[in-house]
């Protein structure tokens, strides 16, 4: 990331007469909104001073050396740097969140050393990409090194052609096709011309025994052409269809592998319905466009050159009575155009906005219905089917005014060849044969005028989509396995040292923290919400990787060990369980496909999942998830805890695995996790306190850091956070529930 | 179940809320949590600060007089009523996480034209949000939008994605655009733009 823009010249020598002598320009980097208005400023720091730079005037100066509070803070839209030169907290600046926000968050750390100690003047660098495009400055697409603005056309034809490797031949068959399809296309109205010419107009010949020999032969030749074209044609659709498949199947399995191969983060960003889209609809779109469109865009193009070329040999002012109506298409498809494609967008939108709300509703149902808001939601669903309804209807009413009308204009050539044609034939210039076959060219050159005015934006969808395939394919990958990832038997040792991290990295959700964590040991994990308990059992399983220092395993750093060995040995019991579709015994061996029906059921034994099982219908057969046997929230998180030990991990992390449960259940569940936790590392994050009487440690996050970290007799002893905690609670269980106390 | 799982949820609430708003590190107190007052002319004043922001003297329900270095002005409903319900707030900070609100005013017509011209210099600054007067292009670039406008705060190039979701038309006819940035602009009255720029973005209303 930039920290050391280069200043304008004017700007440079406000600078230059400003600084002193001794005074060393360590970052410099822009502000955009001063007031009400968007300039282009700059604040500019020296190893004592901050200096706010706006064109030729030094706005303000501020001196760095006990200055306290250096803090950004985000507003509505933009962000404010601000910070206290000992008369209160002021504003020092204001941008653009997108743009510089994490560029002012290394900033505010290296102002908060700065006015500690002015002699540290080396200048912090931070590694983190730049997420603009260096040749236009907009920004690429996040995570990506994609600019769309400065991307190239060519280059994405590009990118697709290197992945249509192993399809090619096949592709090219359907413009070998093409050429033949034009070509017939030609030659049979020539072969008409000859037949009525020389044998159904020449009367002369009525009865000559050869001239039936021929004539069959010319109907031979003209059926066979035609037979030999629907073959190749049968053969072409059988081989797009083919290529179609293969060419779908391809990109959904590689966009599919890269999805799952990126990081939790960046799936999460986007929504599964983006993702979905994108493998479904942006694949057939591309698809759709290389498979089908192309060859007939070039069909199309090819027979249209062919037919002019055609026409100017036979009768070059016929042909040129084909651009007669030209003009007016061109008029009427300019003028009609924007409103077709405006109309056709309203009505797709319109089309997602009663998906998206009849998919709303009932996701919520149970809401509608306890609050009894049916009648309101049947109103909100129809208005909505309404406006759809009407906007469709006018739809059709202008279209089906304007394709005729387009028809018409396109015909106006075809009715003025026919008159000139005629005109000749009754001066005896031309004959009927001639006229048949102009007119037949004529209609050729015309098919593909109208298919010609959708290329442009069948292209441009077409380029969308496949954009937005690459986006996914050429997404940075954020934890990756080193070259030869290590994979270890893990004891369960931990070592957590010096850890920072925060999925902004400018936004730190831990900070500095480090613990040691013997094999076998339980910890216990407390804080309030918000003070990283989750994020930091997310690097455990590496599904992040830290900002700085390290998380070690058995003396091995977890960026060595490969994720596949490291994710095998740990097991996760979530607070939200999900379950597949699928049945039990699937579910339960999720993470251990051929575990046998013997560690199936030992599994599910030690969660205490067993007995509710066996008195399923179906027993470990049944079927459970969206479509399946709906089980009870304890039953669900049983069974992620039978899923989670299967494979016998050395080490557990139970993320509030309990919290869901009533106090009965958890006790059962308690009851099996002691069994389980036995010589295993175990981190386990609750909130009731209860749950962790068993831990051997406990450690307190608060606001990121380690606040407390010890056995429960130590921290209770030390009066801090924790014991307040306890003590809240068990205030709180005197008084609401009858519980086992907490030891 | 579900009745368990509030009690649950209310062992934790309480302790966080807790945690959070007490003042020193470490140092957790429960009680003595911070209650919102009505803010009026007659228990709040408002001053300039030392670093030109604002400082906000009270009289608590105590009848104490507590002073604030600096306050933070928030709007609550900053797109459909953005001067009533402001809410006055400690400015975050990272020893002690977000701040807590001290009142709240009804209206900001509740307080003298010094006040306000404060209250509203604060506001303006952070609900930024620049006038489209003029939409001279939008351009459409593999799904991108790519605008370049002229607004009341000076000529402004940006980039959207997914226009049917970042352009809102209100239900008072207002239009908010949100960019990838993290800008706001707002079209105020689509009537009243020159039949241009309007033609430029009409596809996505």
């Amino acid at each position: 990331m930039r920290l050391m823009f280069d200043l304008p010249e004017t700007e440079r020598a406000v600078l230059d007469s400003a600084m002193q002598e001794n005074e060393k320009l360590m970052y410099c980097i822009p502000f955009n909104i001063l007031e009400d208005k968007f300039v282009s400023g700059f604040i500019a720091i020296t190893n004592k001073k901050i200096y706010k730079i706006l064109d030729d005037k030094l706005l303000c100066e501020y001196t760095i050396a006990g200055a306290t509070g250096f803090k950004t803070e985000v507003m509505y839209g933009s962000c404010g740097f601000y910070a206290d030169f000992g008369e209160g907290t002021t504003l020092i600046c204001q941008f653009v969140s997108g743009r510089h926000l994490p560029r002012y968050a290394v900033i505010v750390k290296a102002c908060e050393i700065l006015a500690e100690d002015q002699t540290k003047d080396e200048a912090i660098t931070n590694s983190e990409q730049e997420r603009f495009c260096p040749k236009c400055g907009r920004p690429f697409v996040r995570g990506t090194n994609i600019c769309p603005y400065c991307l190239d056309h060519m280059e994405v034809y590009k990118k697709i052609f290197a992945m249509t490797k192993g399809l090619r031949l096949m592709m090219c068959f359907p413009f070998i096709v093409a050429v033949f399809n034009v070509i017939f296309q030609f030659v049979v109205p020539q072969i008409q011309k000859i037949a009525l010419n020389n044998y159904i107009l020449d009367e002369a010949k009525y009865g000559q025994s050869d001239m039936m020999t021929q004539f069959i032969l010319i109907v031979v030749a003209i059926v066979s052409l035609d037979l030999f074209h629907r073959a190749l044609a049968v053969l072409q659709s059988r081989l797009s269809a083919v290529t179609g498949n293969r060419f779908t199947l391809m990109m959904r399995t590689l966009l599919y592998e890269k999805i799952q191969s990126l990081s939790l983060s960046s799936v999460q960003r986007k929504s599964t319905g983006d993702l979905m889209g994108r493998i479904n609809s942006d694949v057939n779109v591309s698809q759709d466009f290389i498979v089908n469109q192309l060859p007939n865009l070039f069909i199309q193009l090819f027979s249209f050159l062919t037919g002019l070329v055609v026409m100017l040999v036979i009768s070059p002012i016929m042909a040129l009575f084909i651009f007669v109506p030209i003009p007016f298409v061109v008029f009427l498809i300019s003028k009609f155009w924007k409103s077709v494609q405006m109309r056709n967008r309203r009505l797709w939108v319109l089309g997602q906005r009663t998906n998206h709300l009849l998919q709303d509703i009932l996701n919520g149902i149970r809401v509608v219905k306890c609050f009894g808001r049916e009648e309101n939601e049947i109103k909100r669903f129809k208005d909505a089917s309404i406006k759809h309804a009407n906007q469709n209807e006018k739809n059709a009413k202008v279209f089906d005014t304007i394709f005729p009308l387009l028809g018409f204009a396109i015909k106006l050539g075809s009715y003025l060849i026919l008159w000139y044609g005629n005109m000749k034939l009754f001066n005896g210039e031309m004959l009927v044969g001639e006229l048949h076959q102009i007119n037949s060219y004529a209609n050729i050159i015309y098919a593909p005028l109208m298919y010609i005015t959708f290329i442009p934006r069948n292209i441009s969808n077409f380029l969308t989509s496949l954009s937005k395939i690459f986006e996914i394919l050429e997404e940075n990958q954020e934890v990756q396995d080193i070259d030869l990832p290590l994979d270890i038997r893990i004891e369960g040792e931990v070592d957590i040292k010096n850890v920072t991290f925060g999925y902004e990295s400018y936004n730190p959700v831990l900070e500095n923290v480090s613990f040691h964590v013997n094999p076998g040991e339980m910890i216990g994990i407390v804080g309030h919400s918000g003070s990283g308990k989750t994020t930091l059992i997310n690097l455990l399983m590496r599904l992040y990787d830290v900002n700085e220092g390290e998380i070690v395993i058995d003396s091995v750093n977890i960026k060595d060990i490969s994720q596949n060995a490291l994710r095998t040995q740990i097991g996760v019991v979530l607070q939200e369980t999900f379950l597949f579709s699928g049945t039990i015994r699937d579910n339960i061996r999720y993470a251990m496909p051929h575990a046998t029906d013997e560690q199936v059921i030992a599994a599910a034994r030690i969660a205490n999942a067993h007995d509710f099982i066996l008195n399923l219908p179906e027993g470990y057969n049944t079927m459970v998830g969206e479509k399946g046997y709906s089980l009870s929230g304890g039953e669900r998180q049983r069974i992620a805890i039978a899923r989670a030990v299967i494979h016998n991990p050395r080490i557990l992390i139970l993320d509030e695995a309990t919290a869901a449960l009533d106090t009965e259940t958890e006790k059962l569940i308690q009851d099996s996790l002691n069994k389980l936790t036995e010589n295993r590392t175990v981190f386990a994050i609750a909130h009731r306190l209860s749950t962790l009487r068993n831990a051997d440690k406990l450690l307190v996050l608060d606001k990121g850091r380690v606040a407390e970290f010890g056995t429960h007799a130590e921290l209770l002893e030390n009066h801090g956070i924790y014991y307040k905690l306890v003590m809240a609670q068990r205030k709180m269980a005197q008084s609401v529930i009858e519980q086992q106390g907490i030891s | 179940m579900a009745e368990e799982k509030k009690t649950t949820e209310k062992v934790n609430t309480k302790p966080k809320n807790d945690i959070l708003g007490d003042g020193d590190d470490g140092d957790l107190i429960l009680e003595n949590e911070r209650v919102s007052i009505d803010l009026t002319m007659e228990n709040a004043k408002f001053t300039r600060s030392g670093g030109d922001l604002i400082s906000l003297e009270i009289v608590n329900d105590k009848g104490e007089t507590e002073n604030f270095e600096r306050v933070v002005v928030l709007r609550s409903f900053p797109v459909t009523n953005p001067d009533e319900f402001l809410s006055v707030r400690e400015p975050d900070s990272k020893k002690q996480g977000r701040g807590k609100e001290i009142g709240m005013i009804r209206r900001i017509t509740d307080f003298d034209e010094d006040t306000r011209a404060l209250l509203s210099e604060e506001l303006d600054r952070r609900y930024f949000t620049p006038q489209i007067k003029r939409i001279f292009s939008v351009k459409d670039k593999f799904g991108y939008l790519y605008w370049e406008a002229e607004t009341t705060a000076g000529h402004v190039t940006f980039v959207m994605n997914n226009p049917f979701s970042n352009i809102r038309v209100l239900e008072d006819g207002r239009i908010l655009i949100n960019d990838i940035d993290g800008n706001v602009f707002e079209i105020h009255d689509p009537t009243k733009l020159d039949a241009l720029s309007l033609k430029k973005i009409e596809i996505y209303l």
